[in-house]
């Protein structure tokens, strides 16, 4: 039990030290490949993202024309190294892959500036090296830190971060012992329903949100609050990161 | 024989559609064209037609397949291609519901349903004004076993799967599509006869699916089977598919007759 | 592959201008799903449901087979979803578009992950033979809200569909035809039910948009919820940025929307029913006697 129930209430400690509301060790490196046109490295905990940036260019087929609307089109491809996971991964493409491309594919579209660059393709390679939960936000997070580093404008930085909602079932609606809990890793996510958030910088809209199990509507809003204060905080980490980066041109 | 019930064009995305329910077969067919062809698919001087038979339980298997390719065949014939060059004809047959008894016939599956779909495709062709030569019936004929080897039994007229399942075992399964100039336009076999036992098949299902020859036979009503001389007549699958299509073309003139 | 005819400028100006006068094109009210028509088949477990103009026909149909090595006690259970041209002429056979993907994981997720079929249920023999159940969901006409269509059909479908009973003796199970025993419905745990959000500027949200609606649209929030008031799924996958008290606003209004769906698909099956039971015949063909 990732919570262990017993030492929780005691100390409020998670089963890898952290309280509630922290978030894992976060270390990020853009431009970390000189040959792509921007690229980056995030670990979010044991999460280990890789994530390269080739673009404005041209199609792959000759004379491809952009997106719809005369803007670029964004293209994502994600590939998980055969050793991320506990079990060794086959090469295929599934339908969980393709839908984490749908979207990331379709966040960027609405962040980036395409409407500059029209006939052109953008294509974000990511890849997955380390798989230890919040997956989806740490793919997020790296392809906003590449796209950066390849000089794309966009409105604002992309974060997201996932959150969790602790209480059971049985409890009181409105119990204080159910504190959302904020950034999980894979023992968590498979035990707790949680969401993935993204939001838009500092602000509080919601850009991205997923959820795939089931939970009490009234947990809503608290996993959504943590969720986006997690975001924020995350926003302030990666723009240290960039302004670092940065001042060694200063 | 009960004549098949019709639905026409109650799709709303699809150029031509049709529901077709008949002794226990129901099938959905949809029809887009001329629409946009692929470069390779491109024909520079016919239409280019694409089949697509969709089974009601699972994707398509080499069965359908199969099917796909007899269709096509069959309707290559009766299309006038060369009126609509360089696009494509995309024909959807979607089989809604078997009858129960379809699997435990001992025949193959692919025949028994394949006078169904023939008429499912004209008809969705029909309904969305894609240029025919002529139209097509057609029709299902089973020769039974017969209790000895000398005398033959009589052929079925379009069983139903009941009717196939007490006769069994059947010897053979025929498939006749007309047209209509009552030219034969395809011909499917299965099992084994003689060639005097196809004929009498084949001049029984041109009977079924053309009427006959001299004008003689009351045109009637549906389901119903007037005794005229001692003779019980019904009426025939191109009679039927006629009425089907007048009807369409009355309710869609009917502001002309209104006024 | 011929591409979806996009729709006009004028037209996606006309419904954004008639939304900012509070004023949707059918005259719907902003959270009002468009008229619901549910029909079932002849046989069991095939439901043809009319949402509007889109048509969705979802077919349960089980076999008998060995269960995976990872879950010897549980049976095995599988949404199919293929895009015809029928349906759009812009669907390919063979090739899945970005349409289709999501749709297939969000029934995924909205019914198999949510457990809504109780698969321990299915099981015969325990790591030798269980039901594999198969859903195949046929898209006939598209004119938006394929998902909301798509989850009502496999729902009602599998409320609807009897499987064999099943005779185990030891090691030894026979599978009961229909002849030999009245067959048994599905064990189902709750009922998901999916309302898709389509929103626009000034955080104007439209449930159950149509296909018009659909291409106008800045972003959709798809909602999987059942009656007792749990949140199953949330899919937002981008599109434009919406405040966060909207979204907490769209499960309350989910939540009613799937309450009246779920009295509405229970009614219609308790109307099926009762016609298969015409004049009571299975009361009478029941041989408990009267205490």
């Amino acid at each position: 039990m990732p919570l262990d129930t017993s030492t929780y209430s005691l100390a409020l400690l998670r089963l890898d030290g952290r309280r509630w509301n922290e978030l894992r060790r976060i270390h990020a490196q853009i431009s970390t490949q000189a040959a792509a046109d921007g690229s980056s490295y995030l670990e979010m905990g044991n999460t280990k993202i890789l994530v390269s940036v080739t673009g404005p260019a041209e199609g792959r087929q000759a004379g491809q024309r952009g997106g719809a609307g005369s803007q670029a089109k964004v293209e994502v491809e994600i590939n998980f190294a055969g050793f991320s996971g506990v079990e060794r991964r086959k090469r295929k493409s599934d339908k969980r892959t393709n839908e984490m491309e749908h979207c990331l594919r379709s966040a960027f579209e609405n962040v980036l500036l395409l409407h500059i660059y029209p006939h052109s393709t953008i294509t974000l390679n990511i890849h997955i090296i380390s798989q230890d939960g919040s997956l989806l936000a740490a793919c997020i997070n790296a392809s906003t830190l590449a796209l950066i580093d390849a000089g794309i404008p966009m409105s604002d930085y992309l974060v997201a971060c996932t959150a969790a909602s602790s209480a059971s079932s049985s409890a009181a609606d409105n119990a204080s012992s159910d504190d959302p809990l904020l950034d999980l890793n894979n023992q968590e996510e498979l035990e707790l329903p949680f969401l993935t958030v993204g939001t838009l910088g500092e602000s509080d809209n919601v850009a991205v949100c997923i959820m795939e199990s089931r939970v009490r509507m009234e947990r809503m809003e608290g996993m959504l609050a943590v969720g986006i204060e997690g975001c924020k905080r995350l926003r302030g980490i990666l723009d240290g990161v960039v302004k670092g980066y940065g001042k060694r041109f200063g | 024989m009960i004549a098949p019930e019709v639905t026409l064009t109650h799709l709303n995305r699809a150029d031509g559609s049709a529901t077709y329910t008949h002794i226990g077969y129901s099938i959905i067919g949809a029809v887009n064209g001329p629409i946009e062809v692929q470069r390779r698919d491109e024909q520079p001087e016919d239409a280019t037609i694409e089949v697509n038979v969709r089974p009601a339980v699972g994707v398509g298997s080499p069965k359908e397949r199969h099917l796909e390719t007899l269709l096509h065949n069959t309707l290559r014939s009766i299309i006038l291609t060369r009126l609509i060059p360089r696009t494509l004809v995309q024909i959807t047959l979607q089989i809604r519901s078997l009858p129960e008894e379809d699997d435990s016939t001992g025949v193959n599956t692919s025949l028994t349903i394949l006078p169904h779909l023939l008429h499912t495709a004209l008809l969705a062709l029909l309904s969305a004004s894609i240029p025919l030569r002529t139209i097509l019936t057609s029709v299902l004929i089973a020769v039974p076993s017969s209790a000895s080897p000398n005398t033959s039994s009589t052929p079925l007229l379009s069983p139903t799967a009941n009717e196939l399942l007490r006769a069994k075992p059947v010897r053979s399964i025929h498939v006749f599509a007309f047209s209509g100039d009552r030219k034969l336009l395809l011909n499917e076999s299965d099992g084994t006869f003689s060639y005097a036992e196809w004929a009498e098949a084949c001049e029984k299902a041109e009977e079924v699916c053309c009427g006959e020859e001299e004008e003689g036979g009351v045109k009637l009503d549906e389901g119903e089977s007037m005794e005229l001389d001692g003779q019980v007549q019904e009426e025939s699958l191109e009679k039927w598919l006629r009425g089907v299509v007048r009807r369409k073309v009355e309710w869609e003139q009917r502001w002309k007759s209104a006024t | 592959m011929p591409r979806e005819a996009e729709i006009s400028l004028n037209e996606r100006e006309f419904i954004k201008q008639a939304l900012q006068e509070q004023i949707r094109l059918d005259g719907r009210a902003f959270d009002a799903f468009r008229p619901l028509e549910l029909t079932f088949g002849d046989e069991y477990g095939v439901a043809d449901v009319q949402l509007g103009k889109t048509r969705v026909i979802a077919r349960i149909s089980v076999d008998v087979t060995t269960p995976l090595p990872e879950r010897k006690f549980d049976g095995i259970f599988q949404i199919v979803t293929e895009f015809s041209p029928m349906a759009s002429p812009a669907f390919e056979v063979g090739r899945p578009t970005d349409a289709e993907v999501i749709l297939s994981r969000i029934l995924e997720k909205s019914i198999r992950r949510s457990n809504a079929l109780d698969t321990e249920s299915l099981c015969i023999i325990a790591g030798l033979k269980c039901f594999a159940l198969r859903a195949d969901v046929h898209i006939i006409d598209h004119d938006g809200g394929l998902i909301d269509a798509a989850c009502i059909a496999v729902m009602a479908a599998l409320q609807h569909f009897r499987r064999p009973d099943v005779l185990v003796e030891g090691e030894k199970a026979t599978i009961l035809s229909v002849r030999e025993r009245e067959p048994i419905p599905l064990s189902i745990l709750h009922q998901p039910l999916c309302v898709t959000f389509s929103y626009f500027e000034d955080e104007v949200f439209l449930v159950d948009a149509n296909l018009a609606e659909e291409q106008v649209r800045q972003g959709e929030v798809i909602l999987t919820m059942n009656k007792h008031g749990e949140v199953c799924q949330i899919a937002k996958y981008g599109g434009a940025t919406i405040n966060p008290l909207a979204l907490l606003n769209c499960t309350n209004v989910a939540l009613q929307k799937v309450k009246e769906m779920t009295t509405f698909i229970q009614k219609r099956l308790e109307k099926d029913a009762k016609k298969r039971d015409a004049g009571g015949l299975l009361a009478e063909l029941s041989a408990e006697n009267a205490r």
